[in-house]
């Protein structure tokens, strides 16, 4: 009973907690636990207008994340904002012809992408296995970020009869 | 018996020439001369606040003079670097008065506290000389006790003990006799009798009980105003004839000290000067 | 000198102290290879300031997020955006509440731990004593505890804010029914480990740390060797230590942003 190594053990004790809790809130509660989620596969979706999307927001099915955005640029051909999304492996039977849209979560909540699947039919041959997104698919169909502004807009000139 | 220690043949340990200090504005020393000798217990006396503890820290390099010399063991302290004066330092014993015994720390922790710092000893050697030097101050068998547990003359004994670890040249006691007993007070005039005896270490006492260091000591200092007034052989220091020995170690209220500290006219200070009465 | 001209003049008196305390930082520093001599007194600082605050920073870090979950949650509750009560939790604490109520919480409990030992240690002369054991005081007394200090603040504040988000979860999610997959994802998706965690737990905390330290040490060791003194330094060094906590936040975070 060495009241220095007693000392020493937990001093010890105490940084290892402090690490631990630092590895915590570093890992589990900020961006970095989404970077780390496995393998992942890339899509891409063409969008007229991201609104408020950020790099790293969750892309979701039925609510359920299953990737996060890992870029948006404008494409200077097109002109749509091309986002670039990494899906995690496990997530692979996604349908072909699932649709991309740029929701917000709540009033005033951070934008996301939520995915909404379709049929997965391939239309060659009917019958046959679903075609799934894979490597380097786009989403055919999007719906771009609902915009305040043009909500506001629509209402005033479509409520006009109201000013009649 | 000693009555003149100029005339001792071995230059002195410690050689104190011309000392001129200040703190806080006042003088303390005003060409202060002194000698000790080696190998002898030396009496360092005076009324309160002549600057006798601050002699000591002059000795140990915590104060620095502002005019005048003073030599330990043939170096100028004033002129030593950080290193050097270190290295004297740890040739030094010194003891407060209220033992300054580090409160963390076991009476075994704080006597070896100085050689732990400055020796990488085996922890086996290192406990014999503990535990050697706590014998001598009859406190082995306290080795395990915290300071807070201790006496008074306890804790001085154990400081004691903590000074000599090094088997230092010099022992510099503080007001060794403060606040003791009739039985720790022997025990106390007895390990400066020893160690002085055995080890041969120079010591040097500041105190103000004549009693005690008629026991002990070989030569007294009386200083006053910065300076010394009188010396010589404990015994008969009391009744060299000058008005300082007459009223220190006399205890007259009024003389060389006065009574009164320095003030203006006291019935100018009632309002009364001038007056009619 | 008297103590009524030292009330009159209480701003240069402060000032002073400011100056003073800011002398005394590269004494301290200028120490630290020497007192790397003295590894283990490091070592057993760290026990005492950091270990020994541990429980109160942990109580006090669950309460903290709990509270701030309950408020939040009904505030956001009127915008229906309570999934976002997590989110604001964790920005909350690790950018202001976590570093500065760890800070303020280490400045009562170790601060003034510091200051009344230092002091104490000069009180009784125990400082003079080592100096005249050839040991350097400031070596072995001052910068050891000052290092300690500035170690572990930032572990204290990282285990405040995790105990700060547990208590937030325990509030949110198991009494008021926040889903659990919405309080951790709408977190991850806000907070940010560089602009959050690094410049708000870390580099903070660790200002903080330094600070608190170096006003308590400096309290300690320059205190008049009373009771008297030692009782008044130690209110001093929580004053002090709670002016220079919120000034510095506000710098901090002016800078950092």
């Amino acid at each position: 009973m060495n009241p220095r190594r007693s000392f020493a053990a937990g001093t010890g004790l105490f940084i290892l907690l402090g690490f631990a809790a630092l590895v915590f809130l570093a890992t589990q509660t900020t961006s970095v636990a989404n970077n780390y989620q496995g393998d992942t596969y890339t899509v891409t979706a063409d969008f007229m207008n991201v609104g408020q999307l950020k790099v790293g927001a969750p892309v979701k099915m039925a609510g359920v994340r299953i990737g996060s955005v890992t870029a948006i640029t404008l494409d200077q051909k097109s002109l749509l904002a091309q986002v670039t999304m990494a899906i995690g492996k496990r997530f692979n039977a996604i349908p072909a012809d699932s649709s991309a849209a740029v929701f917000t979560s709540g009033l005033l909540g951070d934008q996301y992408i939520a995915v909404k699947p379709g049929s997965g039919i391939n239309p060659d041959d009917p019958t046959g296995p679903p075609l799934v997104l894979h490597d380097g698919s786009q989403f055919i169909q999007v719906q771009s970020a609902l915009q305040l502004e043009d909500l506001i807009g629509k209402f005033l000139v479509d409520g006009s009869p109201a000013k009649k | 018996m000693m009555t003149d220690h100029t005339s001792q043949q071995a230059p002195p340990l410690v050689r104190v020439r011309g000392l001129t200090a200040h703190l806080g504005g006042r003088a303390v020393f005003d060409g202060l001369d002194l000698d000790i000798p080696r190998g002898k217990v030396t009496a360092i006396m005076g009324p309160s606040g002549t600057g006798k503890t601050t002699l000591l820290k002059h000795i140990t390099g915590q104060l620095k003079a502002d005019s005048g010399s003073l030599q330990v063991d043939g170096q100028e302290v004033s002129g030593l670097t950080r290193k050097g004066l270190y290295d004297l330092r740890e040739r030094i014993g010194y003891l407060f008065q209220n033992s300054a015994l580090l409160t963390d720390y076991s009476v075994f922790e704080n006597v070896a506290f100085p050689l732990r710092q400055h020796t990488r000893l085996p922890e086996e050697i290192m406990r014999d000389i503990v535990l050697t030097k706590l014998q001598a101050v009859g406190l082995r068998g306290a080795a395990q006790l915290m300071p807070s547990e201790l006496s008074g003359g306890m804790a001085r004994r154990v400081a004691l003990a903590r000074a000599i670890v090094f088997d230092p040249m010099l022992i510099l006691y503080d007001e060794p006799f403060v606040g003791l007993d009739p039985i720790a007070l022997a025990q106390v005039l007895k390990l400066i009798r020893t160690l002085n005896a055995t080890l041969g270490i120079t010591s040097v006492l500041v105190a103000h009980e004549l009693a005690a260091i008629q026991q002990v000591a070989d030569h007294v200092y009386l200083i006053a105003n910065g300076k010394v007034v009188a010396q010589g052989d404990p015994h008969a220091i009391a009744d060299d004839g000058s008005e300082w020995t007459r009223q220190f170690f006399g205890g007259e209220v009024d003389g060389p000290v006065p009574f009164h500290y320095p003030a203006g006219d006291y019935a100018e200070a009632l309002g009364l000067a001038g007056e009619p009465s | 000198m008297s103590a009524a001209s030292g009330r009159r003049n209480w701003l240069l008196d402060g000032l002073a102290q400011v100056g003073d305390a800011g002398l005394f930082l590269p004494t301290l520093l200028a120490a630290i290879p020497r007192s790397l001599r003295h590894f283990r007194e490091t070592v057993r600082q760290l026990w005492f300031v950091g270990a020994m605050s541990l429980t109160l920073i942990m109580v006090c870090g669950l309460f903290v997020g709990m509270v701030l979950a309950l408020q939040l949650y009904y505030v956001l509750s009127i915008f229906g955006g309570t999934a976002a009560t997590g989110t604001v939790v964790a920005l909350a604490v690790y950018r202001e509440l976590g570093p500065v109520v760890t800070a303020l919480l280490f400045a009562g409990r170790a601060g003034t731990a510091i200051t009344a030992e230092i002091g104490l240690m000069r009180a009784t002369d125990q400082l003079s004593a080592m100096e005249l054991m050839a040991v350097d005081p400031v070596a072995y007394v001052a910068t050891p505890r000052f290092l300690a200090g500035v170690i572990s603040m930032p572990l204290l504040c990282c285990v405040f804010c995790a105990m700060a988000i547990f208590g937030g979860h325990l509030v949110g999610v198991t009494w008021l029914g926040i889903d659990n997959g919405t309080f951790w994802s709408n977190m991850t998706a806000s907070v940010n480990v560089w602009t959050d965690i690094v410049d708000g737990v870390l580099y903070k905390s660790l200002a903080f740390g330094a600070v608190v330290t170096l006003i308590a040490v400096h309290q300690g060791y320059t205190t008049p060797p009373t009771s008297e003194g030692v009782a008044y330094a130690t209110t001093r060094t929580v004053v002090a230590s709670s002016i220079a906590i919120l000034a510095l936040d506000f710098m901090l975070t002016a800078f950092l942003t």
